[in-house]
C-alpha cells in the first residue's frame, strides 16, 4: 500500500536503493528459490534453507522495505503486495489483494507497513492464516482494533511484534530499569511522577488539508481497496502518500504516528503494559471532521496517581500545570527500599526473530503495543470530542460519554470487520 | 437573504480560512468557540442554513460551513444537554431527503454518527438500501447503537449487492438474536462476501443454532473462505462459552482438533486443543 512519499530508502546500513530496486532484487531471489532445489542454495557461506523462513512484505511503500528487514530473520521475499500495483500483479509474486497471498502456504511471516487503518485488520487476517506478524507503527486507528489484534494473537497463538523498538534499549538502562522494578512492585502509596513529553510530534507537517477537491484515481491504484475499511472518501493524492498520515480515516496526524516511538519505551519503563489511563483531557481547537489539526497539549492522569503529558510546542502556551518529575528509591519507606534492591533485573527482552524461532513472546507484543497505541487514540479522542474523558482500562471504554465511545470502536466498511 | 440567514453568513465567514497549504493552522481556540455557541443559539434555523450552504464536493467552497455544522455536532455533546443534542439530531434527520444532492446527505449522516442517537434512527434506515448512502447509514447506525438493530433487519429482505452485504455484516455488529434465521438464509448467499458476513454474524451474535452450518461453512475447500469461516468457528466459541454453553463450543472445538490434519493447518488443530482445555473437556 501507499507509505511515505520519499523515493529512497535505505534498506541496509551504509546502502541505499529505490523502492523498484528492492522489490526487483527480493522478487528476482524469491523467483530463484522457487526454481533451484532448497539444498543446493545452502552452500558455503550461505545461510542453509532450513533455516530461512518464507515472507512476505504488504504496503510497499516507504516504510516497506525497513519493516520487512526489521525482521531480523533469514526470510525470503517470496510475495509482494499494494494497492497501487494493478499495472503489475501476477498473483504469484505481485499481489494487490493481501486475502490472495495470505491463502499461500509457503508464507510464514509477514511484514505490514500499509498505512494505519489497515494495520489491525490485516495482523488478524495474518494470524488467522496462520502466520507470524511484524507490524509497522502505530499499530492500530483505533482502540478497539487493538484488542482484537490481542485476541487473534491469542486466539492462534501467533508471533506479533509492532515494528518499533524504543523498549528494547530502555529495558537494557539501569535508570530505567529501577524505575522499572519500583512501578513494577506496586509499593508506591501514590505515584507522584510526572512524565512530560515536548515536541517533535510533527503537528502540522501531518496536518491534513480542508480544502480537498476530488481528483481522478490513478490506473495503478486500488481505490476501493486503498480505502478498505475506512468510510469511503473521493480520491485526492493527499489522502496517500505518506501525507495520509492527516487524516482520521487512515491515521491520526504526527502524534499517532510518531507517538508510538516516543511512548513503547517509557510504557515498558513505568510498567503500563497492561493499564491505561484514566482521565484525559486536552487543550486543543474544535476538531476538523477529517483533516487532523493543531492541539496544544494532552494531560492523562493513571488510577496510580502518574501524570503523562504530550506538549506539542507547536500551538498557543506551552502545558504549565506541573512540572515534571520522576520516581526513586527515595520515594520509599526503607522497608519497601530494601524489597525493591532485592527484586531481580527483568529479563532480556526477546526480539521478534528469536521469537519466531523460540515461539517465546517477544518485547514488543501485542498487549504492549496495543496499550501503547491506546494512550495515542486517547489522546486524540479528547482532541476530537473537546471533553474531559474518563476511561475504564479495563473494560476498555469512556466512562459516561457514549458519543466519545464511537471512537473507540468506529465502525468498518463492509466486508471489513473486526 | 433575510436577517437571520444574514448573521448566520457573517459568523461562518469568521471561521478560520485554511493557510496556504490548505491546513486549519492559523485557528484561534476561544475565537472558535464563541463563534459556535452563537451559531447554535440560532436553533434549527441556523443547523438548516448550514446544511444549505453545503456544496457537492468540486462543485464550490463549503469549507466553512462544512467545519461548522462538525463544530456544532461537538457542542451539542459538549454541552450534556440530551434536548441540545436530540434538537440538533432532529433536525438534521429532517434534512434526510431526495432534495438534498447525495454527497450532502452524506455528510449529514456523518454528523449524525458523531451526535445522532435513537431519534436519528429511522431517517437513517431509509437509507439502507440506497447505493450511495446505505455504508454511510448503516456506520452511522451501528455507531448509535440503539435502534440501529430493527432498521437493518427491516432493510435486509430489500436490499442488494453492496447495501446487503453492509447490512448482514452490521446485523453482526449489533448482535441482532432476531436476525438468526435470516442469516441462516443469507450463508447460502453466492456471494462471497456476503456468505461470509453472514458466516461471522451469526458467530458475533453467539447462536448455538448455528454450530452445524457454521462447521459446514468452515470445512469449505477455498483457502480463504476455510480460513474466515474457521476464524467464525473460534469467535463463536469463545461466545458459546462466555454464555454457558459448553456442550455446544466443544463440538465445535473437536471437529476442528479432528479435522485440520495437514501440517499446514496445525496451528488450528493447536488452537482447538487449547480450547478444549480451557474448555475443561476430556475428550
Amino acid at each position: 500500500m501507499i507509505g511515505s512519499n520519499r523515493k529512497e530508502y535505505a534498506v541496509k546500513k551504509g546502502k541505499t536503493v529505490t523502492r523498484r530496486q528492492f522489490l526487483k532484487r527480493s522478487i528476482g531471489v524469491a523467483t530463484a528459490f522457487t526454481i533451484v532445489p532448497r539444498h543446493v542454495l545452502g552452500g558455503q557461506g550461505q545461510t542453509p534453507p532450513s533455516e530461512t523462513v518464507g515472507g512476505a512484505l504488504i504496503g510497499c511503500g516507504g516504510r516497506g522495505p525497513g519493516t520487512f528487514e526489521a525482521m531480523g530473520l533469514n526470510a525470503r521475499l517470496l510475495a509482494s503486495c499494494d494497492v497501487k500495483f494493478l499495472d503489475r500483479a501476477d498473483n504469484k509474486t505481485i499481489y494487490t489483494d493481501f486475502r490472495r497471498l495470505l491463502e499461500r502456504k509457503d508464507i510464514e511471516v509477514v511484514a505490514i507497513a500499509t498505512p494505519p487503518h489497515w494495520h489491525a485488520l490485516i495482523s488478524i487476517a495474518a494470524m488467522e492464516a496462520g502466520k507470524d506478524v511484524l507490524c509497522e507503527k502505530p499499530m492500530t486507528r483505533f482502540i478497539a482494533e487493538g484488542r482484537a489484534v490481542v485476541e487473534a494473537e491469542k486466539r492462534y497463538n501467533r508471533i506479533f511484534q509492532v515494528g518499533t523498538f524504543g523498549r528494547f534499549g530502555e529495558s537494557r538502562n539501569p535508570v530505567s530499569i529501577q524505575i522499572h522494578k519500583i512501578m513494577k512492585s506496586g509499593l508506591l502509596k501514590k505515584c507522584e511522577a510526572v512524565h512530560i513529553k515536548r515536541g517533535e510530534f510533527k503537528v502540522k507537517e501531518w496536518s491534513g488539508k480542508v480544502n480537498l477537491q476530488p481528483e481522478p484515481v490513478p490506473p495503478n491504484l486500488d481505490w476501493d481497496m486503498y480505502v478498505g475499511p475506512s468510510p469511503m472518501k473521493l480520491y485526492h493524492r493527499h489522502r496517500t502518500g505518506g501525507t495520509h498520515r492527516g487524516y482520521w480515516d487512515y491515521e491520526g496526524g504526527g502524534l499517532a504516528d510518531m507517538g508510538q516511538h516516543f511512548f513503547d519505551p517509557f510504557q515498558w519503563t513505568w510498567a503500563k503494559d497492561d493499564t491505561s489511563p484514566v482521565e484525559i483531557e486536552a487543550y486543543a481547537p474544535p476538531a476538523h471532521p477529517e483533516a487532523c489539526g493543531m492541539w496544544g497539549w494532552v494531560e492523562m492522569k493513571y488510577a496510580d496517581g502518574m501524570t503523562l503529558v504530550f506538549d506539542s510546542g507547536e500551538w498557543a502556551q506551552p502545558y504549565n500545570r506541573k512540572e515534571g518529575r520522576g520516581v526513586s528509591l527515595s520515594d520509599l519507606d526503607e522497608e519497601n527500599r530494601k524489597k525493591v534492591e532485592a527484586m531481580p533485573d527483568p529479563q532480556p527482552l526477546v526480539s521478534f526473530a528469536e521469537a519466531v524461532k523460540t515461539r517465546k513472546q517477544p518485547g514488543g507484543h501485542a498487549e504492549a503495543a496495543h496499550r501503547c497505541a491506546t494512550l495515542l487514540h486517547l489522546a486524540n479522542i479528547a482532541i476530537r470530542t473537546g471533553r474531559k474523558l474518563r476511561y475504564d482500562p479495563v473494560k476498555e471504554e469512556i466512562i459516561g460519554d457514549e458519543e466519545a465511545n464511537r471512537l473507540v470502536n468506529q465502525p468498518m466498511r463492509a466486508p471489513w470487520h473486526l | 437573504m433575510n436577517e437571520s440567514s444574514s448573521v448566520l453568513a457573517r459568523l461562518v465567514g469568521k471561521l478560520p480560512d485554511p493557510d496556504e497549504q490548505g491546513m486549519l493552522s492559523n485557528i484561534d481556540k476561544e475565537a472558535v468557540d464563541s463563534i459556535i455557541a452563537e451559531i447554535h443559539k440560532g436553533g434549527r434555523d441556523s443547523i438548516i442554513g448550514l446544511v444549505d450552504m453545503l456544496v457537492e464536493p468540486g462543485k464550490g467552497d463549503d469549507v466553512k460551513p462544512r467545519y461548522a455544522l462538525h463544530c456544532l455536532a461537538l457542542y451539542v455533546c459538549k454541552l450534556r444537554d440530551e434536548n441540545y443534542r436530540r434538537a440538533f439530531a432532529d433536525t438534521l434527520a429532517s434534512q434526510l431527503s431526495g432534495e438534498r444532492p447525495k454527497a450532502v446527505q452524506g455528510y449529514i449522516v456523518r454528523q449524525l454518527q458523531v451526535a445522532g442517537g435513537r431519534e436519528a434512527a429511522p431517517a437513517l434506515g431509509k437509507l439502507l438500501c440506497d447505493e450511495e448512502l446505505c455504508e454511510y447509514a448503516a456506520q452511522a447506525l451501528a455507531a448509535i447503537g440503539e435502534g440501529a438493530a430493527e432498521q437493518l433487519r427491516n432493510a435486509l429482505p430489500k436490499a442488494t449487492g453492496k447495501c446487503r452485504l453492509t447490512i448482514v455484516q452490521n446485523l453482526g455488529v449489533v448482535r441482532d438474536t432476531k436476525s438468526v434465521g435470516a442469516l441462516k438464509q443469507t450463508i447460502g448467499d453466492p456471494d462471497r462476501d456476503i456468505h461470509l458476513a453472514a458466516a461471522w454474524a451469526l458467530a458475533n451474535i453467539g447462536d448455538a443454532g448455528s454450530v452445524e452450518i457454521l462447521l459446514k461453512a468452515a470445512d469449505a475447500q477455498d483457502a480463504y473462505e476455510r480460513i474466515k469461516a474457521t476464524q467464525a468457528c473460534l469467535v463463536l466459541t469463545e461466545k458459546l462459552l462466555t454464555a454457558g454453553k459448553k456442550t455446544e463450543a466443544v463440538k465445535v472445538y473437536t471437529h476442528l482438533r479432528d479435522t485440520r490434519t495437514d501440517v499446514t493447518e496445525k496451528y488450528v488443530r493447536d488452537a482447538a486443543t487449547r480450547g478444549l482445555a480451557a474448555a475443561g473437556s476430556k475428550r
